[in-house]
């Protein structure tokens, strides 16, 4: 659906162009071509323009971390409909995990899901089998198999991997089938809690996860990636420990690792709210670990943003912390979050943040990323200066679990693009096209 | 007379091969006989073996040895008795050549500093078999025009190299007679640094059918390995490391040390096929082992070292 197309040439103008893939910064004009980036410059004409005055122009946001629920709960979010979130947040494309009903751990759902991608998504998706069947931990997927079915990559996300010696083979086996790893890092003989274990957790009674249970399962991922070679992506990472072992590892194996909004600009405080909505796994940790998370993501040991969006149903959400199911959307308030809490806050760049959900990502998936002459034309065009409130109403996907309800948040994502063709337009008169 | 041990195939030199392989010939030609008359030789098998033992039997019995079988079943072995005791009293019970197998690497080196006699390593653990290394050369040299033919052929090393005996006594031997040797299997399957090795590394029967293999060595993959811990499914492996009909197309000989698990490492149609040496891989064991017992005792005459 998005490969191939012969749209007419399209000249966006005068946009303020940002992409740090290739330097670009400042207020120029883009030729789309062919469903690709054409011509970069100034005074571009064409019989199609798209006058962006006063608009950021991105490489399109690639989100290595998403559950779209399919199969199984689409009560909660469809590739239609999680498709158009990410869209609606800027994302081009976008990783979808493996912990669905029935788990990603056979050849046979592999492809189902890579036609049903090909028929439903507006944005770019690839699939993420699991790691080992069933998620269980005990023997490897039949990784050669769902590469040829379509896999992009493998994963233990949702329940990590409880033993070693299992997570070595795996890496090893992924290594020989030529997947990428994307691992959970989460110690269940450690993580007996619901949110973390810290002040908050103790006074409002709550059972707590302490951070060494991320930590100490993030030691061990990387020690085993850098003794197995295999290419390995630690996903949320939330403790500052474990970002500063990232760090460690950068040059001693083939090691990426991201963090999410939330972890970025949330804290345990919410906890005291004892709001079943603020739970989250890994849960909101102390203002330090946030700290921590920022400064790594910064400098750059941690590369990318990635929104691990986890719709959930009301039932499932509205329930005392304890017993509701852990996880938040992500897809349609991760740029607005973090621009508004780190960007406007002077405590990263525009241009780190852009590199961090856009050209980092694109890099890993090897599509997007960056507005390159030739490359396909999958960008974001986001008004900085529009402020809005989340609310159910403003939400494009199936749940309505963010933990940003309510809040005012500054930049909104007004179009999206994928392979030359708008998939989000968010103002219709905005976006809209004069001949 | 000046005996030896054959512990491994790492220090048998290309020289020594071509000796063995032509006294084997001789064997099987009938061209020498009885030259065990006198010789006692001791099986001490401390693990299963089928083919391994029966052909030490009749290579032994065929050259006129006094025989003496020790299994795992019936007799000290079976109530406990350790590697260096069981040894020293074949030592002691005059043996003039010990064919141990066991189940520990190292077994055999370690019998051989308990003994005078000279101690063949019939297989120990993970380590090596060196006499399969030697008759899986002499039945290959049979299909290829003779040892000289080896020289410069391309052989694929197929499967769970990791815990394989046979690669680690295949892959000298095969290099020693000149070949190119390439590993295929995944890395769950392999040592570790396998690159170290400097030997192609592989990912599929099919890619190594590209590189050009002349030879599709395939390993065992023993039952208690299939169960996924270090690789996914009998499907899977048969699909990327297994051979079938369709790879023959371009002429691979097929080999494999037995026994075979069919569907696995060879699909059925295979096993018995015109390219197959399996059988006469089986056939040479007799003629091959009666020449390193030969030569081990001293009973005929000393290898060049």
């Amino acid at each position: 659906m998005l490969e191939d197309n012969n749209s007419a040439e399209l000249v966006i103008r005068r946009a303020y162009v940002l992409d740090p893939a290739t330097g670009l910064d400042g207020t120029m004009d883009v030729r789309l071509s062919s469903g690709r980036v054409a011509e970069i410059g100034q005074e571009l004409r064409g019989p199609r323009e798209l006058h962006a005055d006063g608009l950021h122009l991105f490489p399109g946001f690639v989100d290595v971390h998403a559950h779209w629920r399919t199969p199984g709960r689409e009560d909660e979010e469809t590739i239609e409909s999680g498709s158009a979130a990410a869209a609606a947040g800027g994302f081009t494309g976008v990783v979808m995990m493996p912990n669905t009903d029935p788990i990603v751990d056979r050849p046979v759902v592999v492809s189902g899901l890579v036609r049903r991608v090909e028929r439903e998504s507006r944005v770019r998706a690839l699939v993420s089998a699991a790691l080992h069947v069933g998620l269980a931990g005990e023997r490897l997927t039949e990784m050669r198999l769902l590469r040829e079915a379509g896999a992009f990559c493998v994963s233990d996300d949702g329940l990590g991997t409880a033993s070693a010696g299992v997570l070595r083979n795996a890496m090893l086996y992924a290594r020989s089938a030529g997947l990428p790893v994307i691992l959970h890092c989460e110690d269940h003989t450690l993580a007996t809690g619901v949110v973390h274990d810290g002040v908050a957790a103790s006074l409002a009674g709550l059972p707590g996860s302490p951070a060494s249970a991320e930590d100490a399962a993030t030691a061990t991922a990387l020690i085993l990636a850098a003794e197995t070679g295999a290419k390995v992506h630690i996903t949320h990472v939330s403790t500052a420990l474990s970002a500063a072992l990232v760090g460690f590892f950068e040059d001693r194996a083939d090691v990426t690792a991201d963090t999410t909004p939330h972890h970025l600009t949330l804290t345990e405080d919410l906890v005291a709210t004892l709001d079943g909505l603020y739970r989250v796994n890994p849960p909101l940790r102390p203002d330090a670990d946030r700290l921590g998370v920022e400064r790594a993501l910064r400098e750059g040991v941690l590369d990318i943003v990635a929104t691990d969006h986890a719709p959930h149903s009301a039932e499932e959400k509205e329930l005392p912390i304890e017993e509701s199911a852990p996880g938040f959307l992500g897809h349609e308030t991760a740029f607005a979050a973090l621009y508004t809490e780190l960007v406007l806050d002077g405590r990263l760049s525009l241009a780190r943040l852009v590199e961090a959900m856009s050209c980092a990502p694109g890099r890993w998936v090897g599509t997007g990323g960056s507005l390159a002459v030739g490359v396909p034309a999958d960008l974001a065009l986001v008004d900085l200066s529009e402020e809005w409130t989340v609310g159910k109403g403003t939400l494009v996907s199936r749940s309505s679990n963010s933990p940003y309800l309510g809040r005012t948040l500054a930049g909104r994502v007004v179009g999206t693009i994928v392979g030359g063709e708008p998939v989000h337009d968010r103002t219709g008169a905005r976006f809209g096209l004069r001949a | 007379m000046e005996t030896r041990s054959f512990l491994t195939l790492e220090d048998v030199g290309r020289e020594d091969i071509r000796e063995i392989l032509d006294l084997a010939r001789a064997f099987a030609e009938g061209r020498v006989r009885d030259a065990l008359e006198n010789k006692t030789v001791c099986l001490a098998f401390f693990e299963a073996s089928t083919r391994t033992a029966v052909t030490f039997e009749l290579a032994a019995r065929r050259s006129g040895a006094h025989v003496i079988s020790l299994s795992e079943k019936g007799s000290a072995i079976s109530k406990g008795e350790s590697l260096i005791d069981t040894i020293v009293t074949l030592d002691r019970l005059g043996a003039d050549a010990i064919v141990l197998r066991h189940q520990a690497a190292g077994a055999a080196a370690l019998a051989s500093s308990h003994t005078s006699a000279p101690v063949i390593n019939a297989g120990d653990g993970c380590g090596q078999h060196p006499t399969q290394a030697l008759l899986d050369l002499y039945a290959l040299s049979d299909a290829l025009g003779g040892f000289e033919g080896l020289q410069g052929r391309r052989v694929a090393i197929v499967g769970d190299v990791l815990h394989s005996r046979v690669a680690r006594s295949v892959i000298p031997g095969f290099l020693q007679a000149g070949m190119e040797v390439a590993l295929v299997a995944p890395m769950t399957l392999l040592p570790p640094d396998a690159d170290a090795l400097g030997l192609p590394i592989l990912s599929s029967v099919d890619e190594a059918l590209e590189w050009g293999a002349d030879v599709l060595y395939m390993l065992r993959l023993q039952r208690e390995r299939m169960t996924g811990a270090l690789i996914p499914s009998v499907a899977e492996y048969a699909t990327f490391y297994g051979v079938s009909r369709r790879h023959l197309e371009t002429g691979a000989l097929v080999m494999h040390p037995g026994p075979v698990n069919r569907g696995v490492e060879i699909s059925g149609d295979v096993v018995l096929d015109a390219s197959s040496l399996i059988p006469d891989q089986v056939a040479a064991g007799v003629c091959v082992r009666s020449a390193v017992l030969a030569l081990s005792t001293g009973a005929a005459q000393r290898v060049a070292a």
